[in-house]
């Protein structure tokens, strides 16, 4: 009897782990930004698996044809969850869905989508068929189960923006804008309609800006100039809260400024990697988060190129 | 009834020893590597040595690019003569860095950037002229895959007009000056299917007699188109830089 008892403590002790095992759910509350503009706004935060890579900006337009999705997220869970969000404001079917760029937390949500209209970019297209699979892998290392059963899914539609660079939905129009500074392929939507600009990975706000693909700062900061020339009262950044002041742009502009002129003088002195990589920030970006992480990681990405440029 | 309390006794000691015995004979590492024995036997053979915090090792929080890690030497803190530095990553498939001689006019602190395969200690022991190994580690965190990823060059003709070529500047730091240079090779480890390996083997940084101020010997691990830096204490002197790699290629070249 002593062992039976034994047995059955042990065997109900199991049972409770897993039963109360933690539930990986994105809890995805959308904010109303605009008229039937909303916004699925992820956390100041590196990738972990706590926050199961819901560091992005996701957010749908609820037209009177159906709903329009910019950027699925990080994982199948995000996007079924997003799909769970969208249901919550809105009994109408998704119709369109843009992914913005080939980075892993913008477009591996594609597969709740499934049966409909994916937009990317053409460059976007291929990127994603080329390392898709490799930043899923990534990912996976990164957030664990929150990727369960997570595959690539491509875009099904390569977005031309010379030959449509509007697109009538329901009661919006939706122009759109190519640009490269961020992932070398970056579609921006301006929904003329609320004056909402999706401005993806050009711009970061209060979170320091990820640098592994950008051709050159320079063409980044020649983006950020052309956006200034848009005509848009509310800015829905890739990562980070919604701006209406224009200080998204100027906080871009002028981090890429520092940090090109911080690693060409590096450079210039002879810094090794290294030593580079313990370089001070500049005080004015301490309450930009993960500014650190970030530095190191672009001098990483792009010093390479400062040093070659000092021979 | 007492027998088997006996028996009991002993084989809970036994059991007791058996836990114990791991902790008695665990490494002085104070990375508790599980290679940290292994490759002391290969690398220092049976001499004693010690661990010692004056030799920094340098190295990213994170292997970004695990083709393009920067590893940083700096044994300038050490009192010591220095006979040689050996640098290696113990979970490396190829775990041989670079062992660097010192022999005139050059502080002790060298960077350059290295492929890893997966997260590893880095190590750099320091021979002293009276014998004695010096230690100095760190933990580079990576997700891996650096040895096993073709080179750029494998996929660009360019290397094959430009192999060996040198571009150098010496800058003046405050009471030295520092030499960096970057050569074009490829640095092909022979782990990936079918292209064997293809690298820098020899260095030599020279003055104008034609003598040594720095020896290194360089393996497979040290990243596609090398930059190095050598910090020297007669900036003004002229120097020569010589490499040689395992297909027998010499390249020089006045800096």
């Amino acid at each position: 009897m002593n062992k039976l008892q034994c047995l059955l403590c042990f065997l109900l002790v199991g049972l409770s782990c897993s039963v109360f095992a933690a539930k990986l759910a994105y809890s995805l509350e959308p904010q109303k930004i605009a008229d039937d503009t909303w916004l699925l706004q992820g956390k100041l935060e590196d990738f972990s698996r706590e926050n199961g890579g819901n560091i992005v900006n996701t957010a749908f337009i609820v037209t009177a044809e159906g709903v329009v999705v910019f950027d699925t997220g990080p994982s199948k869970r995000y996007g079924e969850a997003m799909l769970q969000a969208i249901g919550s404001v809105t009994d109408k079917p998704v119709i369109h869905v843009f992914n913005s760029h080939h980075h892993p937390d913008h477009f591996l949500g594609n597969q709740a989508f499934s049966d409909t209209k994916i937009w990317a970019l053409p460059e976007t297209g291929k990127l994603i068929a080329q390392q898709g699979n490799a930043f899923a892998e990534n990912m996976y290392r990164l957030v664990g189960d929150w990727m369960r059963s997570t595959e690539v899914q491509l875009p099904t539609d390569p977005l031309d923006i010379v030959a449509m660079s509007l697109m009538e939905v329901g009661n919006h129009r939706f122009r759109f804008y190519k640009m490269m500074g961020h992932s070398g392929a970056d579609l921006l939507m301006l929904d003329e309609t609320t004056g909402v600009l999706f401005a993806s990975d050009i711009v970061f706000f209060q979170r320091a800006l990820t640098t592994p693909h950008t051709p050159s700062l320079s063409v980044w900061v020649a983006n950020l100039e052309q956006l200034k020339n848009l005509q848009y009262t509310t800015l829905v950044p890739g990562h980070g809260p919604v701006d209406t002041t224009g200080l998204a742009i100027e906080q871009m502009v002028d981090y890429l400024h520092w940090l090109d002129k911080t690693l060409m003088g590096a450079a210039s002195r002879g810094l090794s990697m290294n030593e580079v990589m313990a370089l001070p920030i500049d005080a004015r970006f301490s309450d930009i988060s993960l500014t650190r992480s970030e530095f190191v990681r672009s001098v990483f990405h792009l010093y390479g190129r400062y040093e070659e440029a000092s021979f | 009834m007492h027998f088997i309390n006996v028996i009991m006794c002993r084989i809970t000691l036994l059991l007791c020893f058996f836990i114990a015995s791991p902790a008695l004979y665990a490494s002085d590492d104070p990375l508790q590597s599980p290679m940290w024995d292994y490759l002391r036997h290969v690398f220092l053979g049976d001499t004693p040595y010690q661990f010692d915090d004056r030799i920094i090792v340098l190295v990213p929080p994170f292997a970004e690019d695990p083709t393009q890690v920067p590893v940083t030497v700096d044994a300038t803190g050490l009192s010591e003569k220095i006979e040689k530095i050996v640098v290696w990553a113990d979970l490396n498939p190829i775990q041989h860095i670079y062992t660097y001689y010192p022999l005139k006019d050059v502080k002790p602190n060298v960077s350059l950037r290295i492929k890893v395969q997966q997260a590893t200690p880095i190590r750099a022991a320091v021979l002293t002229r009276n014998g004695h190994w010096l230690i100095g580690s760190t933990y580079l965190d990576a997700a891996g895959g650096g040895c096993t990823t073709p080179s750029v060059a494998n996929a660009s003709p360019y290397w094959e007009s430009h192999l060996g070529e040198i571009s150098a500047k010496k800058f003046q730091r405050k009471t030295f000056g520092r030499y960096k240079f970057k050569v074009v090779h490829p640095m092909d480890t022979g782990l990936v299917g079918a292209i064997p390996e293809f690298y820098l083997q020899q260095l030599e940084l020279r003055d104008a007699q034609g003598d040594a101020l720095v020896k290194m010997d360089l393996s497979q691990p040290v990243s596609e188109n090398p930059v190095f830096s050598f910090d020297v204490t007669q900036p003004s002197a002229q120097h020569r830089l010589w490499l040689r790699d395992n297909n027998g290629n010499e390249f020089e070249q006045p800096l």
